[in-house]
């Protein structure tokens, strides 16, 4: 019998002389060598020394003592009420700092949106903040809630809100509400900007047509704006959670991590124990940070994958 | 053919001597890292090194690299970099480090240097024992550059207005700090507050001398003595002679307080000194530190350092001896006012007329370092300053943060 000729095994010969050609072609590999090379070096290198190091007690003040420890540092950080401490103070910083960011970011997005005389002044004055570096963030928020000379308490006694001076980065009753005012301050720019970019991808046609229907401003939001943005809200929060979970530069700025560890999140604690060269345990709660941040991020990136789908 | 010979013969031998010339005056580069706490010292560094690589006439250059001090955190970039394989030649250093620099063996061994230096002798034998100290063996890895011995800086219009005379007494300072806290235009609001405290890093160096004048010592932070050392130290912010900032109030704030008038006393050295004859002319002055049961103050020290992984030593430690005895010691000490570790730039008139001086001098043999162990920079760094700030802020007694001062510090 002679094989069968036809169409169909046609194709499958055209399928796999091609399948044979892309799997021998060493092309591919070496287009994507630098970038595969580079990525490997400077994150997956400096990941997987991190995690050797979260097992030694790798401590470069005592250099003749570093050796393996298995989950010394583990156990250590379980039993370090700072470590919880900071965690807790993660999670407030991150939630209140996302969430009022999140907030406001739309509120000025949707405000951006309409249009009024110098809307493009308003749009690029208002990424100030944003494009602002963070240690000056730090550096200029601490001179506006300095407790002697700061601009903040001045504005506060001429409006008659306060009569003492308040030393708001003193004080761990405001230290840690003065730096989620900075974050947020900071971080409003970016939601705006990013679901601004939405809001304008939305056809007009459908408000329209919603206003016909009868729909009121309230629900027009609520049925069209949002849902629309829908994507752009998970992509832009996941970011911006991970972002401020990491953030270090702002807070060092400000306080340090003081006074008294009020201000200290994890990757502050985590910043300054590896200043202090105990880079063993600082690796140790930097990997308890990611997985941390892995646990928001999973189930967050699968509901938006399984969105997209459904979508399709 | 013989002619043809020689000639090549000499042409031979002169490029040998053009490159032997060109060899010999080949400048040798050493990179200097080193902080100065303002401007005028910056620019005053960057002098010393230009005169020294007009001067040495070895073909040695300097660059004179700075960095920001940082509240102490120079110590760890300057160790990140050499760790890193970067790095200078020569550095600026507080002792301090010595333990985690010798521990990684990146200081060079001063010792052969030291031998044939025909200066030796113009330093303190003492010093050199100290250095030898601070690393733990017999042998000198630190070259001792300046001193600065704390005392308290006042304004004596303040003390004449609140009736108050310079306190020789633990006891009369306290007293004072209560006085001079003063509501100057009638308000009902202080205007200037006693004390000048330092809450944040470098604070552990004020507050060692209420330890201490107590009868307590940094042996045992936990003795009954220390524990009211560090009770007056809260009580002092507690009652309000203190400002309210004080528990983040570092270098820049207590200077800047002081300069504004906001208190009326505070603690820093000499280094300071100039910047307060610039604002207050003759209304500024200053006294040791008073004792009570003990007395103490902190010995600051800036040094030099020659690091190990240096390629051209022999250079850069002319360099270090220039700082050390040469013209750069004495440049250097007279734009900052520290003291000199020189013996021939002490002698200076500059330095036996400075009023600062005499009280740095007066302070001198009661003045001492921190334990250096490996666990005093990050006790300094972030230990003490957040407990202190919880113990100010009243969320710990002072029994409490000085258990945890004393496990932090020493381990027990």
């Amino acid at each position: 019998m002679f094989p069968v000729a036809g169409p169909v095994a046609g194709c499958r010969e055209i399928e796999g002389s091609a399948m044979h050609r892309r799997k021998f072609s060493p092309w591919p590999y070496l287009l994507i060598a630098p970038a595969l090379i580079t990525i490997l070096a400077v994150v997956f290198f400096p990941v997987l020394n991190a995690i050797l190091m979260s097992f030694q007690s790798y401590d470069l003040r005592r250099p003749s003592q570093i050796r393996f420890t298995g989950l010394a540092n583990y156990a250590t950080a379980m039993h370090d009420p700072l470590f919880w401490q900071a965690l807790l103070k993660t999670v407030i910083w991150v939630a209140v700092g996302v969430g009022l960011q999140f907030v406001f970011g739309f509120m000025l997005a949707l405000l951006l949106n309409r249009k009024f005389p110098g809307r493009g002044i308003v749009r690029s004055i208002s990424l100030i903040p944003w494009v602002t570096p963070g240690v000056l963030i730090g550096l200029m928020w601490r001179w506006i809630f300095d407790g002697n000379y700061g601009v903040l308490n001045d504005l506060l006694m001429r409006l008659g809100l306060i009569h003492d001076k308040i030393p708001f980065l003193a004080q761990q009753s405001t230290a840690f509400p003065s730096v989620i005012l900075t974050i947020i301050w900071q971080g409003i720019p970016f939601f705006a900007l990013m679901l601004l970019a939405g809001l304008q991808g939305i056809p007009e046609e459908l408000y329209d047509a919603a206003s016909v229907d009868g729909a009121n401003a309230f629900q027009r939001f609520f049925l069209i704006t949002v849902p629309s943005l829908k994507n752009t809200i998970f992509v832009t929060t996941l970011l911006r959670i991970i972002w401020v979970a990491n953030s270090v530069d702002v807070i060092f700025n400000l306080t340090e991590g003081g006074p008294a560890y009020s201000t200290q999140t994890l990757s502050v604690y985590v910043f300054n124990k590896g200043n202090t060269l105990n880079l063993g345990y600082a690796s140790t709660m930097a990997i308890l940070l990611a997985l941390a941040l892995a646990l928001v991020a999973v189930p967050y990136l699968k509901k938006l994958f399984k969105a997209q789908e459904e979508s399709r | 053919m013989k002619r043809k010979l020689v000639f090549i013969l000499m042409t031979v031998l002169s490029m040998a001597a053009t490159v032997a010339v060109s060899a010999q005056q080949k400048p040798v580069s050493i990179v200097h890292w080193y902080w100065a706490d303002n401007p005028a010292y910056s620019a005053q560094m960057q002098k010393i090194a230009a005169d020294f690589n007009a001067t040495n006439g070895k073909g040695i250059m300097v660059v004179a690299q700075e960095y920001p001090w940082d509240g102490g955190a120079y110590s760890e970039t300057l160790f990140r970099a050499v760790m890193g394989g970067g790095g200078p030649d020569t550095s600026s250093f507080k002792l301090t480090s010595t333990p985690l620099f010798t521990a990684n063996r990146l200081l060079a061994n001063l010792d052969d240097f030291l031998a044939k230096w025909k200066d030796k002798d113009k330093i303190e034998p003492s010093l050199y024992d100290t250095m030898k100290k601070a690393s733990g063996t017999k042998s000198v890895y630190v070259m001792p550059w300046n001193t600065q011995v704390l005392y308290v800086y006042y304004r004596p219009s303040l003390f004449r207005k609140a009736g108050v005379s310079v306190p020789k007494t633990y006891a009369e300072f306290l007293e004072a700090c209560k006085k001079l806290t003063m509501d100057t235009n009638g308000d009902g609001k202080t205007d200037v507050y006693g004390f000048g405290m330092r809450g944040a890093k470098g604070g552990q160096e004020p507050w060692g001398s209420f330890i201490w004048a107590r009868g307590g010592n940094f042996d045992n932070l936990a003795t009954p003595q220390a524990i009211q050392g560090m009770q007056d130290f809260i009580d002092l912010y507690r009652n309000g002679y203190a400002p309210p900032t004080a528990p983040m109030d570092g270098f820049n704030e207590i200077i800047a307080n002081f300069k504004s008038g906001k208190t009326a006393m505070t603690v820093h050295h000499i280094g300071s000194s100039i910047g307060m004859v610039d604002t207050f002319g003759d209304d500024v002055d200053a006294f040791p530190f008073p004792g009570g049961v003990g007395q103490w103050t902190s010995m600051g020290d800036t040094e030099n350092i020659l690091l190990a992984s240096s390629k051209n030593k022999e250079a850069a430690f002319e360099w270090l001896a220039y700082l050390a005895t040469g013209k750069g010691q004495e440049a250097w000490c007279v734009a900052t006012g520290n003291v000199p570790v020189s013996r021939d730039v002490q002698q200076l008139p500059f330095f036996q007329n400075n009023r600062f001086m005499k009280v740095s001098i007066e302070g001198a043999p009661y003045a001492g370092i921190f334990p250096i162990l490996d666990t005093t920079t990050e006790w300094i760094n972030t230990i003490w300053p957040n407990t202190v700030a919880a113990a100010l802020g009243g969320k710990m007694s002072a029994a409490d943060a000085m258990k945890q001062l004393q496990i932090g510090l020493w381990g027990k």
